[in-house]
Parts: structure tokens; sequence; C-alpha cells
């Protein structure tokens, strides 16, 4: 068949569709907006309050209702979102521009007054989960009304950070908080549609998002699949599009499946098994030298992650703010048994306590470890102790060993350095308590990212050669999605974020 | 009780003073003496108190979970009666056929293979596979299928061979033969004369299952995603998600009763000679 002739009708009919696409450009993105998303989370959503949780699930889901001011990439760069700019006037001043022309889905301008409302009640309401990260906050004040001044009480150099995590609120949301988020409402590219506890929950497009051609499907429902491997059934069965925290043993079946593409990116979180620093006998530096050199970290990797983890080179994972290569944990059983045998250390016996079920072949690697031990003369009793009775066990100080890892968020390491490694925050948990780290944890937390990237580098030294904890690995994100899907990225922050995703 | 509420909620490794201030919140600093005095009280007042993980009431989080229990529980209940009865009908009627050695041998089978195992093998067939039912959720009658099948399989075994057994003891009495001798017709025989009186040790059971259905499910909805009340009592003990757990525990207590209650009056209905009081 050749081309077919062009009748007038035709093309008059065309050029003025055309036409009008031109004189409106959210007509054109809206045409280009179709189909609907799927994905199956690993984790119950329990609140739709963005300031009442800090589950990523429900981080994943509300970062497609409410925008936050900060957005993070993937290679951990902090970008406009609701602020235009920020920047930090001195050492305890945070200002913000705000991005003009938004709104909520009612229709309510987005201005400083909703900020003003979103920050002072995360701080003032402490029944919120999140509400403890933002006591620090000593005044928040609107300029105008595209420009917010944040006040604190010491430097507070993580706020931009930690602003990724909130979704802002209208402050009609102040009025009746239950009612509000009945049917919730924020400036994100997806309306709330719909929750099925337990279930599902169902968001729309927004047909005025700020955003020029975002989103680009009409429709997205999160499906809440705690069992990884009914997760897996579904998405093989293409019910579903998009699935997170696929363990390694589950790849090969995903990779054999016609239709299903598996993504892996090293995600933000080192695997972390801290010390009981004040009891006998791991408070002795060289008993935990000897530990660290008689674990085989590659033999946890290749064999029992299947090569999905990365080896340790610093307690925060590259790409993150205060990273710096300090070089792979050696291994050597023959000098372990030297300084366990200086230490003057024999028949050792230590409790290596395991919150169930919580990390993917936490007990099969918990138990090599065990054998790994057991060649240098350590016994190991490896606890397996439901999540609520092992972080009992942990504070009332019952543990040699506590098997964890620790997710970077939001995007920097202030959090874990001052919650793990000053006396106040590890007093019934590690027990640590340095001065000098503490002093360093202190100057970090000016806005300065050069100050601070100089003072975690030296925290990271110390903490290197002191071994409060064994760093055994850094964890791989496993995503496994539909090849219908476009442009979807595996988030290193565990993330599933869809608004920028379209579907064949 | 093991384990902090508060510590539970919060991030792991945020400060004792946030811990604190939660517990506060949570009306967990009290004596315990007063919270469970509390506790009583508010329940008499039909208020069960607040959900910790869902910042919602309790009693909400609950029921909203009922409907997608009850469905679940009544269609393996009905699939129970159904294939149960059946079975150990037919393999008592033919005791010693091939039809008797099949029904023993699914009878073992459906006690002995794990839920866990049963669902997975069954999400695999009927849903990757073959794309004939959903593989889980709660949005439609399909997606009832697979979870009912499986949650039905261990009590319709116990059925099955509790009909068997206690049919083949009624069916040697001299009055089933007396039946036969004046010319009943055999089905006659059995359904109406046999039956009956072979229901009687069968409803205990199943009225125990009801119950076990309704609160012990946990297996088959983790497996198939099912929002239903089982699961939601697990999540809320390993969370010490405490008002959740005692509301949970009220109502079931109350549908065991209930059900208990109801099996004693059908007594009374199928037999005439049971009398109470």
């Amino acid at each position: 068949m050749g081309t077919l002739p062009l009748s007038r009708r035709r093309f008059l009919a065309g050029s003025g569709a055309a036409l009008a696409a031109a004189a409106r450009p959210g007509a054109a993105a809206a045409q280009g907006r179709r189909g609907e998303i799927i994905a199956g989370l690993s984790e119950r959503m329990l609140t739709l309050d963005p300031a009442n949780h800090y589950s990523i699930s429900s981080t994943s889901v509300l970062r497609h209702v409410y925008d936050p001011l900060v957005d993070v990439t993937n290679d951990d760069r902090f970008v406009p979102a609701l602020a235009e700019t920020w920047r930090p006037l001195n050492n305890t001043t945070w200002r913000f521009t705000l991005r003009r022309g938004v709104s909520f889905h009612d229709g309510t301008p987005f201005t400083a007054d909703s900020v003003v409302f979103t920050l002072k009640r995360v701080r003032d309401n402490t029944k919120l989960i999140k509400s403890f990260v933002y006591q620090d906050i000593e005044d928040v004040q609107k300029d105008g009304d595209h420009a917010v001044t944040v006040t604190t009480k010491r430097p507070f150099g993580s706020l931009p950070a930690h602003l990724t995590m909130l979704g802002m609120l209208p402050p009609s949301a102040g009025a009746n908080d239950e009612a509000f988020f009945q049917k919730p409402i924020g400036t994100g590219p997806f309306r709330f549609g719909s929750w099925t506890h337990g279930d599902h929950i169902d968001l729309v497009a927004s047909p005025k998002y700020w955003k020029p051609g975002i989103p680009r499907v009409e429709k997205l429902t999160f499906r809440f699949i705690p069992e990884l491997s009914t997760r897996v059934s579904a998405l093989r069965a293409g019910e579903i599009h998009v699935i997170d925290r696929v363990w390694p043993d589950m790849v090969q079946t995903l990779k054999g499946t016609a239709g299903v593409k598996v993504l892996d990116t090293p995600a933000l979180e080192a695997q972390r098994w801290h010390f009981q620093l004040a009891r006998d006998p791991v408070k002795d530096l060289r008993v935990r030298k000897a530990i660290s050199l008689a674990i085989d970290r590659n033999v946890i990797i290749k064999d029992l992650l299947l090569g999905y983890a990365r080896p340790v080179v610093c307690p925060v994972p590259p790409g993150l703010l205060g990273h710096t290569n300090l070089g792979q944990k050696p291994y050597d059983p023959e000098k372990a048994r030297q300084l366990l045998k200086q230490a003057g250390a024999s028949n050792l016996s230590l409790d290596f306590v395991l919150m169930k079920d919580l990390y993917p072949k936490q007990l099969e690697i918990a138990q090599a470890v065990a054998a790994m031990l057991g060649e240098v003369g350590v016994k190991v009793n490896i606890r397996n102790l439901e999540i609520a009775t092992a972080r009992e066990q942990r504070t009332a100080g019952n543990y040699d060993l506590f098997f964890s890892g620790w997710a970077q968020m939001p995007h920097d390491p202030d959090w874990y350095f001052g919650q793990w490694f000053t006396k106040t925050g590890a007093e019934k948990l590690t027990r640590f308590s340095d001065p000098r780290v503490e002093q360093l944890i202190a100057d970090g937390r000016v806005p300065d990212p050069k100050v601070r990237q100089q003072k975690y580098e030296e925290i990271d030294r110390l903490l290197w050669e002191e071994e409060p904890e064994i760093w055994p690995y850094y964890t791989v994100a496993i995503y496994a999605i539909s090849d219908k899907l476009r442009n979807f990225e595996a988030r290193r922050d565990y993330y599933v974020l869809l608004h920028e995703v379209g579907i064949a | 009780m093991p384990g902090d509420p508060a510590k539970m909620l919060l991030p792991e490794g945020a400060p004792q003073s946030a811990v604190d201030e939660l517990n506060r919140h949570l009306g967990l600093r009290e004596p315990l003496w007063i919270q469970y005095g509390l506790f009583l009280r508010s329940v008499a007042r039909g208020d069960f108190g607040q959900s910790f993980q869902y910042r919602s009431p309790a009693l909400r989080v609950v029921v909203e979970r009922l409907p997608a229990t009850i469905q679940l529980a009544a269609t393996a209940m009905l699939l129970t009666v159904l294939f149960g009865v059946s079975i150990g009908v037919v393999a008592a009627v033919r005791q010693g056929t091939a039809y008797d050695y099949a029904g023993t041998v699914l009878a073992v089978l459906g006690q002995s293979l794990p839920n866990f195992w049963l669902g997975i093998m069954l999400i695999l067939l009927f849903g990757v596979t073959l794309r004939w039912l959903p593989t889980s959720g709660f949005q439609g009658w399909t997606y009832l299928v697979l979870p009912s099948v499986t949650l039905a399989a261990f009590p319709t075994a116990l059925v099955a061979r509790l009909t068997r057994s206690s049919l083949l003891e009624i069916l040697g009495q001299e009055y089933i033969r007396t039946g036969r001798a004046k010319g009943l017709a055999e089905p006659v025989v059995v359904l109406r004369h046999a039956l009956k009186n072979a229901t009687i040790p069968l409803l205990t059971v199943i009225g125990l299952q009801i119950g076990t259905l309704l609160g012990g499910a946990v297996i088959t909805e983790s497996i198939f995603a099912w929002p239903g009340m089982g699961k939601l009592v697990v999540d809320a003990i390993f969370f010490r998600d405490f008002p959740v757990v005692q509301t949970i525990l009220i109502l079931s207590a109350t549908i065991f009763v209930v059900i208990n209650l109801l099996v004693d009056v059908l007594y009374t209905i199928l037999d005439p000679r049971i009398r109470y009081g």
C-alpha cells in the first residue's frame, strides 16, 4: 500500500488539534499521560501523615501525594522541590526561597504559611514520630509569601537533608488533624484516591502538577505484599509492575521470567554489628580487632549473598557526605589468634544477638561467622530473638555483638554519628563514649559541607581504628520490574518513586 | 511482656528523651495498676484506646479488618463442610474400596501439607503458570479462591476423617440394620438416619474450627497478602501495639463464646435427647 492521499478535511482536523495543543501546554502533557502502574511494596503503610512515621514504604507512597521542600537524587545531590533555593545565613539560620505558582490539590496556593505550619507542627506536637528530629528548631519565620527563615538552637547542617522526608501540608490541616488525614491533600503529582487498610492505596494523577509532563500515568496503586515469594509471584503473573526488597536468592528465578527485569544498586546501607563496649571481653580493643580479623567478609558477600553486597571501606557508604576510602578490613585468622593470646583471652564465648527475620540471610550469615570465629577459638552463641526482645536485651546490655544495619537516612550521616557515637545517644545501646568523636560530631553539625566532610573523615578514621562495630558489607538494593515500565530508577534509599515513570 | 512500644515505633536509635516522651503520650509511664484501671474504665465505655502503630482508634483498626477475615473464614468453612462431609460419607459407605483409600490419602495430605507450602504451590500453579486466578490481594471473589482452599485444607481433612469414623460406627448399629431390613432406600439410611447421628461429634469439631479459622489464619493471610485480623494481631504483638492486641483478644473471646453457645444450642436441635439445665 502506498501513502494515502491526505484529505483536506483530515489535514485541517489534524493541524487544528496541533494548534490547540500548542496553545495549551498542559493539554499536551495530559495527552502523554496514560495507563496505570501498580507497585508491590514489602511493608504495610500505617499512616497518611508524613510527619508521623519513619517507614520507607510510607515515605515512598506519601512522596507522591506531598512534596517536600528539598528532593534528593539517586546520586545523593539535594535538588529543589518546593524550595527553589536554600542557604545558611549563619551556622544556626537557614533561609529557603519557595517556588511560586504551586497549589495544593484543592486549589489553595502553597505559600510560606504552609512551611511555617508544617515545621512548627512537627516540632510542637511531640506525639509525632518525627518530632524528635526537629526539636532543635528555635523559630520559623516567613519573609513575605515566598521565603522562610529557620533559626535553630544549635547548628543544624542536616536540616535540608531531613526536609527531604517531610511533606508540606496546607495550614488548614491544623484545624482537624484526624479529618484531614482521612482524605489528605498535598502539592504532589498524585492526589489521594482511597486506602484499603492492609491491602492497597490508590492515587490519581493531579492534573496541574507544577513540574511539566509529570506524572506520566493516570493512576498509581501501591499494594502491600509483605511476603517476598508472593510479591515475586504477583510480578511474574503480570499483576504488578514493580517490587522492592528482592533477596539475592530470588534473582535467578526472576531473571528467568519473560517480561521481568531485575535492577540492583549499592544501597545507602551499611551492615554494622555493634559491640557492647562496656562488657568484657569485647571492651578490650585487641579482642575486637581479633574478631574483625577472623571474619572473612568475602565469603559472606560471595557465597551467602551471591555477590549482592559490597566490601566496606568506610563506616559511611560511598557517595554520601562523610565518605572516604580507608581500604578493606583484612582477613587474617593467624593474627587474630595472636591478638587473642596477647589479650589473655582464652575460651571466649560471645552472645551474638539477632533481631529475628529482619535482614536477608541474617541467620546463615551469623552461623558462618560463628564457624569463622570458632576457627580462632571463640565460641559464638547465636541468640535469634524477636525484635522487641532483642532491643530490650540491648538496652539492658546483655549482648556482646548485635546484628544490625543502618540505612543512612536522610542521606546524611549526622543521625548515625549523633545516635551511635555520642555518650547520651549510645548510653543504652552500645555504651560508646569518646570525647574526641563527640567533639567532632558537634563540629560537624555546621551547614558548611567542606567543614562537615573534613570532620566526618576524622571520625571515620577514629572509628576504623577503634572498631566499636564490625562493618561486614554494604547492602545492595534489588528491585524487579515489568519490562513495560519506562524510566524506572532503582533507588539507593529503597524508595519506590514513580512520578517520572511511564508505562508502555 | 518484654519490649518497649515507643522504641518499636521510633526509628532504631532515636534518643531516649524521645522514647520517654512518646511513652508518656501513650500513657505507659503510669504504674501498671493505674493503666489497668484506666483500660477497664474505657473498655466499659466502649473505648478500646488508640492504636500505637496506626494512630487511630484500635476498634476501628480491628473492625476494618473484619470483612476480609469473615469472608475468608466463612468460605473456608463452607468448603470444609461441603468437601469434608462428602469425602467422609463416600469413604464410609464405600469402605475398603478405591474411593475410601483415595479419601484417606487426600485427608492425610490435607493434614500434613504445611499451609505456607500449599499456598505458595497454588499461587505458582494457578497464579503464575496458568494465570487463572490472582496471586494475592483482596479485591473480589476470584481473590478468595486460593486462600480459602489453602485455609480449608486442614479442617477439610479433619472433618473428612471424623465423618468417616463416626459414620462407620453408626452404620454398624442395630437400628441401621433395622432400617435396611424394613426396606428403606440406602441413601435414606445413610443420609437421614446415620449421618444425622454422626453429626454430633462433628459439630463440636466444626465449632472449634470456626474459632480457629477466624483467629488463626496468620500464615494464609501472610502468603496471600490478605488484609485480615490474623496478620494484624501478629504484627500488633511484634510491635507491642497493646490496644490492638487487647481489642482483638476481647473480640475473638466473644466470638468463641458465641460460637460455642450456638453449637450447644444446635446439639439440642439435632438430638432432642440432649437437654440442659
